[in-house]
């Protein structure tokens, strides 16, 4: 396995891991740069422009890195969605909980 | 006051006909269920739900903030605007936490992360304060709108207030959060297009983006060009423990729910959207333009600032971005922008009125009225509690002026001593329903002290706000943690059923270690 992982089973995929904590940690950045960058550039600074083209690489980083994780946390989970949605209804009546 | 051709009335028709369709189209889609009237059945793709964060997140008063602070302190007054960063972590974090919770509302989370009494208590609460806020916000925007109006046609403030949120009351009643999110993607797009062209119009109207600079330079403002320009360490008008304390508040609350004040109404998005990752990108992608929207407005005030100079009055100053639009834009355009300010305001107000209404009817009706409600019933009790909603908000906007000092007040205090608290309920399963509910109590008992009584008495200094924080933060702490510590934890089987439903990040490890024992759960790193 290398340093990111990109392949992912239902079971591994709900734990938190080494690539959660790489786009906790990006995605921040990322909103910072689209805040300085998009004011920056506008006034045709090279630095502007240096930020925003990092925001970018950042944006796609962290998409390139989580978006098989989501997606097999998302299939397995709508696969137990309706029997949880079914559980909920009869859990939250008040009733219940006296 | 603005004189309108007939371009301009037909702009403003158009839109009204076009968001009023919304209403009529989703009407059957909005009828079949509670979960069609609140959540729109739950299967919005992400893109659908995030333009309606960016779209909600658009007030009328929101341009005037976002004027006011970057007039006055150039580009560092984005950061002021920076609070929706919580999203930033919370889209990865607390939003897939939620989303698989699958509770309509932040009051449902609560009886399902907290069980028993002290779960009750808690849901109970969080209800009557959020029928509360989605009150006092409604009033809050109307009575914005209301002064725009009173400023452009000379309508008396309340003819605002009433006529457009009961306009946009037609359509949230006939097809709930169906035509919420319909109207939001539409309102988005028309409310982001006129931000772009008002704003061009602005900076041409001030030279162009060089012209800016230039006089920027010769009037030796070129600092308001520096986003970092801080003023020392705790001095000034832009410390950098202030931008050090926004940062930690807006960022690091993001693992938690509750942390900031728009999460209950994004909860409602995120529950609305397909799965996981579409509630993921929802929150990320919604707040995406939230940010870009404010840097685009702060570019536009920094041409408006060249223009006028020197404005002292603050609420002079705050109108800025309005008087771009009115005073710039040529004729036929002025109507697209008065279009897209209701666009602005009408978004908003349709997602509060929603959520209000959703927690009157799952929370209140649904859950202690009547729990055997046909779901013709509760699509029934969701209009009429949307009528109610309105109707007293008008009071509270009517009132607005004299309630404002001691409201804000109470937001304030909402946030300071129950921010950790609303990030250990999430990442924590020691922390237990009393702890959570003494923090509330203690932050509303020490906030008084803190920012009155004890400054009053001599015994604190007046401490800026963002020392507050911090103060409150930490006495706060002296009582929530004693009471979860001397108070028993959740029961474990309540909890095991919670962790197996979200799979929450953090200090989860006893939870975690049942649910392998009941064979619940597999152990990834011993079957590895």
């Amino acid at each position: 396995m290398g340093l990111l992982r990109r392949k992912w089973t239902p079971e591994s995929a709900e734990q938190w891991t080494r690539e959660d904590w790489i786009v906790i940690l990006i995605s921040p950045l990322a909103y910072v740069g689209i805040a300085v960058g998009t004011a920056l550039v506008f006034f045709m600074t090279t630095i502007g422009l240096i930020v925003l083209g990092i925001t970018m690489l950042f944006i796609i980083l962290m998409h390139w890195i989580i978006d098989p994780k989501l997606k097999t946390i998302s299939r397995e989970y709508e696969r137990k969605q309706k029997q949880y949605l079914i559980e909920l209804e009869q859990t939250q009546r008040w009733e219940e909980v006296q | 006051m603005i004189h309108f051709a007939v371009l301009d009335w037909i702009w403003i028709f158009l839109f009204i006909i076009l968001m009023m369709g919304c209403g009529v189209l989703f009407y059957r889609l909005g009828k079949r269920s509670e979960s069609d009237f609140f959540l729109a059945g739950r299967g919005l793709p992400w893109w659908l739900p995030a333009s309606s964060v960016y779209a909600t997140h658009t007030a009328v008063d929101t341009p005037m903030w976002v004027t006011g602070v970057v007039y006055k302190y150039g580009l560092t007054g984005i950061w002021y605007a920076f609070f929706a960063a919580w999203c930033a972590i919370s889209a990865f974090v607390s939003t897939r936490i939620f989303r698989r919770s699958l509770a309509y509302t932040q009051a449902e989370w609560q009886g399902l992360r907290f069980g028993g009494l002290g779960g009750e208590l808690l849901r109970g609460w969080m209800t009557g304060w959020q029928i509360f806020m989605t009150m006092f916000n409604m009033g809050w925007i109307g009575i914005a709108m209301g002064k725009i109006c009173q400023y452009l046609f000379g309508w008396p403030a309340w003819f605002g207030l009433v006529g457009f949120s009961t306009l946009c009351a037609v359509y949230v009643m006939t097809s709930g959060y169906w035509g919420v999110v319909m109207a939001d993607f539409q309102q988005g797009i028309i409310a982001f297009c006129a931000i772009i062209v008002v704003s061009i119009w602005g900076v041409k109207a001030a030279g162009g983006p060089n012209g800016i600079v230039d006089k920027l330079a010769v009037m030796g403002e070129s600092w308001r060009l520096n986003p970092f320009h801080f003023t020392g360490l705790f001095s000034g008008d832009f410390p950098l423990a202030w931008f050090i304390t926004m940062m930690v508040i807006a960022v690091i609350g993001g693992f938690g729910m509750g942390t900031n004040i728009d999460w209950y109404v994004e909860a409602q998005r995120i529950q609305s959207a397909r799965s996981v990752r579409d509630a993921s990108y929802t929150i990320w992608w919604g707040t995406a333009l939230v940010i870009l929207r404010n840097s685009i407005w702060a570019i536009a005030i920094l041409g408006f600032f060249v223009l006028f100079p020197n404005i002292k009055d603050a609420s002079q100053y705050e109108m800025g971005w309005f008087r771009l639009g009115f005073e710039f834009l040529p004729v036929g355009l002025v109507g697209f922008f008065f279009a897209a300010i209701l666009a602005i305001h009408l978004s908003t107000v349709s997602s509060i009125l929603n959520l209000g209404a959703m927690y009157a009817t799952r929370d209140l009706y649904h859950h202690y009225i009547n729990p055997q409600a046909s779901q013709e019933r509760l699509v029934r009790v969701g209009r009429l509690s949307t009528l109610l909603i309105l109707v007293f908000s008008f009071f509270f906007g009517l009132m607005m002026n004299e309630i404002t000092k001691w409201l804000i007040f109470a937001l304030w205090i909402m946030a300071a001593g129950v921010w950790l608290p609303n990030i250990l309920q999430v990442i924590w399963w020691r922390f237990n329903a009393w702890g959570y509910l003494s923090s509330w109590i203690a932050n509303l008992g020490l906030s008084w002290l803190v920012v009155w009584i004890l400054p009053m008495a001599g015994v604190l200094p007046n401490l800026p706000d963002y020392l507050q924080f911090w103060v409150l933060m930490g006495l706060t702490a002296f009582i929530y943690i004693p009471v979860t510590l001397l108070t028993k934890p959740e029961n474990m089987d309540h909890l095991v059923r919670y962790y197996m439903m979200c799979r929450p990040l953090g200090f989860w490890g006893p939870v975690r270690r049942e649910a392998e024992k009941r064979g619940l759960l597999l152990d990834v790193k011993r079957s590895a």
